[in-house]
């Protein structure tokens, strides 16, 4: 189990915060990302993988309007 | 297409036989100034001694994002700005992506490479010179 | 990350040189004009942003005069719709109503528009008394008016008075000359209009870019909803643009006082006619900002490719695009009117800002488009956007997903002159009516109000536009509509007032606040009524659960409605300061203010007018201006608590269907935030227990807001506020305040 803004999401093995994103249907391009408080770079979003337990923050700038 | 290009294992950047010759006559016979940091073409000594350069390749790139039209290619297929109709806008500067579209302070029109081939003269070592090649694609930007 | 990668090849080719003109009566129209008043005036150039002058022209007078612009207008008001709304304070009575002749519109640039060097800066701002909500509207809007007004020699204009004869005020800042010209046989709508005064005006070709035209259309003398478009020439497509100052009545204002259209004809543009206290710096933020956008752009938000159009399908992802009159967040249709849709369908070949400099280049035009209806039939026409809110607005909410016919209404919105998002939502409204029986066939007038029935919403329009039929009635807006069909006794009138999506009298902008408490804040909790350019705080609010607490939503909608506040005092676009981030954006403390973007903003000031300033004068500077705005509304019999109430639509649940499509999401809230068993609870009392849940947390958030606004709990600033800011220093603005404490 993880805590993704504070919503609990079921974990497994191999999780990459790419692989939250989708399971979130994130799709926001303006987004900030914290696992367990450490910045996540746009470019490692597919390479970064979650620990069980991680606290993630995915920050979503305001766009449009 | 008139287009700059340089043989960098001619050059002496290091400055031990020649005294960037390209930059000044460009900035002072081309556009009238004095500082060579202000040509239109750069070349740089870069800590292991060899040289770089920034050259302007005529993309094109700038003619694209121009909100007025100012920038436009010439009969030899360089690109050149007409100041009258220049509005001093920059978007040509921040969108070339080898950052040779150059400014002067003082003045409100940019001003970049127009292929003149005057620092190919001026270049003790030959290591320039100006080629005639196809216009790229126009790309959207 | 999951956007759409930009693909040249599956750009539609579509000649963007082609549609059809409109040139050939010009001569007989021009020679039908009749000189009403001619007075000269000497050009000038500002000086660090202002031109220390304003011009007052009255259309029934015909007066025309210079006013001076105080250091006090500079010091409280700073410009834009600082100088718009204290004009209009000056102009009108608490009686006055949008259609007196004292009412006024001003239309100001602010001491920034008209620089060239950075993006999203040559905006004006108009402010008059709406005839939708009786308070002062404002709206920002691009086109090359305000910069050409601006460097003729004023720094606003203020019109009054109201004309016996169609006409048009002419300001040639070439020749120093203000003329007032009786104009009879103009033609109506604002894509045809436009382009024959810009032909007329201009001395030549190369004239035509100083020319920028200010007129609006057919609809707006039959409706409340009218808005002003605002031209620029197009050199590249050989045609004219147009950009809308679209909220609140602007254009039926305009239209009630007999104007045709407002003509400047400025000098030629350079880079250094602001004449700015320090160019350098405004220079080198520009061109920083031009290679962020370069570099950055194609791999976030695409705005030089899609415009604002790219959050259609987010906000789809996200059920929060408003669907079905704001009933529903998503439909599966919205990939035909997504932003890889539109990015195909756009010309991409081309430059499209709605002023110098603009890299972020969002003014996207759908050229090539054969209209099928109305009395442009068969014509090919060139349609500005579509932007998102008229993807949303005259889309999704009304379940229009062709985007063709999306096209044809975003086309004849702006040409008859009325506002697409006014429209969306009003149209929204009447087919729900439809849908629920409060409205039929026969109470139409044969139109068939069904969703996503285009045909008939685009006959209504036209209805509209010739003051006819049900036309006329769908004109007033959702608020008047309420009040009819309920006087009609056509429906149930908590229903009705229910699914109303108006406050204050203006219609609900494209979003769904309904899961997000703070944002229904950020709609009703607003000066000129729910527009989303005070804050814009879903994400933040509802997906990221970064304020969550009262006091953390009330310090948002402290802060952001009064940063963006300061875009329309100085005639910037908020578009540049969120649409792109830099790459080190994230890094930074308080990322989501975009820090870097915002001391862009203090340099450029700083470096316009030469006043030091930083982040918190900033805000102080728009604080000023916004409680302004809230006094003036308490003095025109607005501005209280009462005001600020949302209906139902906006905070929650209003029909069963509404509430079992996200009946999991209620229910748990039943649970964990009312600590009710909703298991041994009817649909109904599960649906009056988010009533009054929602409810109450939207009275105590407004609790919240007023007090770190330094107002009373009833929504009026304090004394103490007024003196922090320096408006005590106004002796009618502390009555006003004085009547209600
Ligand atoms: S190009 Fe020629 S003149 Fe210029 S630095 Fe190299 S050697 Fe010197
Ligand atoms: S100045 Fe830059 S963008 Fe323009 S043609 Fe030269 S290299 Fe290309
Ligand atoms: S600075 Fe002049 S040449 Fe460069 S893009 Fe702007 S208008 Fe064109
Ligand atoms: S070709 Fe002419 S303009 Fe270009 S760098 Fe050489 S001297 Fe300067």
């Amino acid at each position: 189990m993880i805590q993704v803004n504070g919503d609990g999401m079921e974990w497994q093995d191999g999780l990459t915060v790419r692989g939250v994103l989708v399971h979130r249907n994130f799709r926001f391009p303006l987004l900030i990302i914290t696992v367990n408080g450490e910045l996540v770079q746009p470019k490692a979003y597919d390479s970064t993988l979650v620990p069980d337990g991680a606290e993630v923050q995915v920050v979503h700038l305001m766009s449009g309007g | 297409m008139r287009q700059l290009r340089i043989d960098l294992s001619k050059c002496d950047a290091g400055r031990a036989t020649c005294q960037h010759e390209c930059e000044s006559s460009c900035v002072e016979k081309v556009f009238k100034l004095t500082d060579p940091a202000m040509a239109a073409l750069h070349i740089r000594e870069l800590a292991d001694g060899s040289g770089q350069a920034v050259l302007c390749d005529q993309c094109g790139d700038c003619v694209v994002v121009c909100p007025t039209e100012a920038l436009s290619r010439n009969k030899l297929g360089v690109v050149v700005i007409d100041k009258k109709v220049c509005v001093g806008c920059y978007m040509c500067m921040g969108f070339c992506e080898k950052e040779i579209f150059e400014r002067n302070p003082e003045w409100t029109e940019p001003y970049k490479c127009i292929s003149c081939g005057i620092c190919v003269k001026a270049c003790p070592h030959a290591a320039l010179e100006i080629v005639d090649v196809p216009e790229p694609a126009y790309r959207i930007l | 990350m999951s956007q759409f990668v930009f693909d040249p090849t599956k750009v539609m080719d579509i000649d963007f040189t082609k549609r059809t003109e409109y040139l050939e009566g010009l001569e007989a129209i021009k020679a039908a004009h009749k000189v009403l008043k001619e007075i000269s005036f000497t050009p000038s150039l500002p000086d660090k942003g202002y031109n220390h002058r304003s011009l007052y022209v009255n259309v029934g007078t015909l007066e025309v005069k210079e006013k001076p612009v105080t250091q006090q207008m500079k010091d409280v008001f700073l410009g834009g719709r600082g100088f718009g709304l204290w004009h209009l304070w000056n102009a009108v009575k608490p009686t006055t109503r949008w259609n007196d002749p004292e009412n006024e519109i001003i239309i100001c640039p602010g001491p920034v528009s008209g620089i060239t060097q950075y993006a999203g800066t040559g905006k004006s701002l108009v402010v008059t008394l709406s005839p939708q909500t009786d308070i002062p509207i404002d709206s920002n809007v691009g086109g090359y008016f305000g910069p050409l007004l601006k460097f003729s020699g004023f720094d606003a204009l203020e019109i009054q008075g109201k004309s016996e004869c169609d006409l048009i005020v002419f300001i040639d800042g070439q020749k120093g000359i203000i003329r007032i010209e009786e104009a009879p046989e103009e033609p109506v709508d604002s894509h045809v209009l436009a382009e024959v005064l810009t032909h007329m005006y201009a001395e030549n070709d190369a004239d035509r870019v100083n020319i920028s035209v200010v007129c609006t259309g057919a609809a707006a003398e039959h409706s409340l909803i009218g808005m002003l478009n605002f031209s620029w020439w197009d050199h590249r497509r050989g045609c004219i643009r147009l950009k809308q100052a679209g909220r609140g009545g602007i254009g039926t204002v305009f239209r009630n006082k007999r104007i045709r259209a407002v003509v400047c004809r400025g000098p030629q543009v350079k880079g250094d006619l602001n004449n700015v206290a320090d160019y350098e710096t405004i220079a080198k933020t520009g061109i920083k900002y031009h290679k962020e956008i370069r570099e950055n752009d194609p791999y976030q938000c695409m705005m030089r490719r899609n415009g604002t159009a790219h959050i259609v399908e987010i906000m789809d992802a996200y059920d929060l695009l408003p669907t079905h009159n704001f009933q529903y967040g998503s439909h599966p249709d919205t990939h035909k009117i997504d932003s890889a849709y539109w990015q195909s369908r756009c010309t991409q070949k081309t430059v499209d800002g709605c002023w110098y400099g603009c890299s972020m280049a969002c003014a996207k035009g759908a050229d090539g488009l054969v209209v099928k209806t109305g009395p442009y039939k068969g014509h090919t026409v060139t349609v500005d956007g579509p932007e998102y809110e008229n993807a949303a607005g005259l889309g999704s909410n009304c379940g229009v997903f062709d985007p063709d016919y999306l096209l044809e209404l975003n086309f004849y919105c702006d040409t008859y002159g009325i506002c697409t998002i006014t429209y969306g939502t009003l149209t929204a409204f009447v087919m729900e009516c439809y849908q629920r029986g409060i409205l039929n066939k026969e109470r139409t007038g044969g139109l068939e109000m069904t969703w996503g029935n285009a045909e008939d919403d685009l006959e209504m329009m036209h209805q509209m536009a010739r003051g006819e039929g049900f036309g006329i009635i769908a004109g007033q807006g959702v608020k008047k509509m309420k009040e009819i069909f309920i006087k009609n006794g056509w429906g149930d009138p908590k229903l009705i007032n229910d699914i109303g999506m108006e406050n204050k009298g203006l219609e609900y902008s494209q979003y769904m606040s309904k899961e997000s408490l703070a944002q229904q804040g950020g709609y009703a909790l607003t000066n000129k009524g729910p527009q989303h350019d005070e804050a814009w705080l879903i994400f933040m609010d509802m997906v990221n659960k970064q304020i969550p607490t009262f006091e953390d939503k009330a310090e948002a909608l402290y802060y952001f409605p009064l940063f963006r506040t300061w875009f329309g005092l100085n005639g910037f676009c908020k578009l540049p300061w969120n649409d792109v981030v830099p790459s080190n954006n994230a890094q930074q403390p308080e990322a989501h203010k975009i820090p870097e973007h915002v001391q862009n903003y203090v340099d450029i000031f700083t470096a316009t007018t030469g006043i030091k300033i930083d982040k918190d004068e900033l805000i102080h500077q728009s604080a000023k201006v916004y409680n302004f705005q809230r006094i003036f509304n308490i003095r025109m019999g607005k501005g209280l608590r009462k005001d600020d109430h949302a209906p139902f639509r906006a905070l929650g649940p209003v029909t069963t269907e509404e509430y079992l499509s996200r009946q999991e999401r209620y229910d748990k809230q039943i649970a964990e935030e009312m600590k009710l068993d909703p298991t041994t609870m009817s649909l109904e009392e599960k649906m009056a227990a988010h009533r009054s849940w929602r409810q109450g947390r939207y009275e105590q958030l407004t609790d919240a807001v007023y007090k770190r606004r330094g107002w009373t709990p009833n929504g009026v600033p304090t004394l103490e506020r007024l003196k922090e800011l320096g408006l005590d220093a106004f002796p009618e603005v502390v009555d006003v305040v004085k009547l209600h404490l």
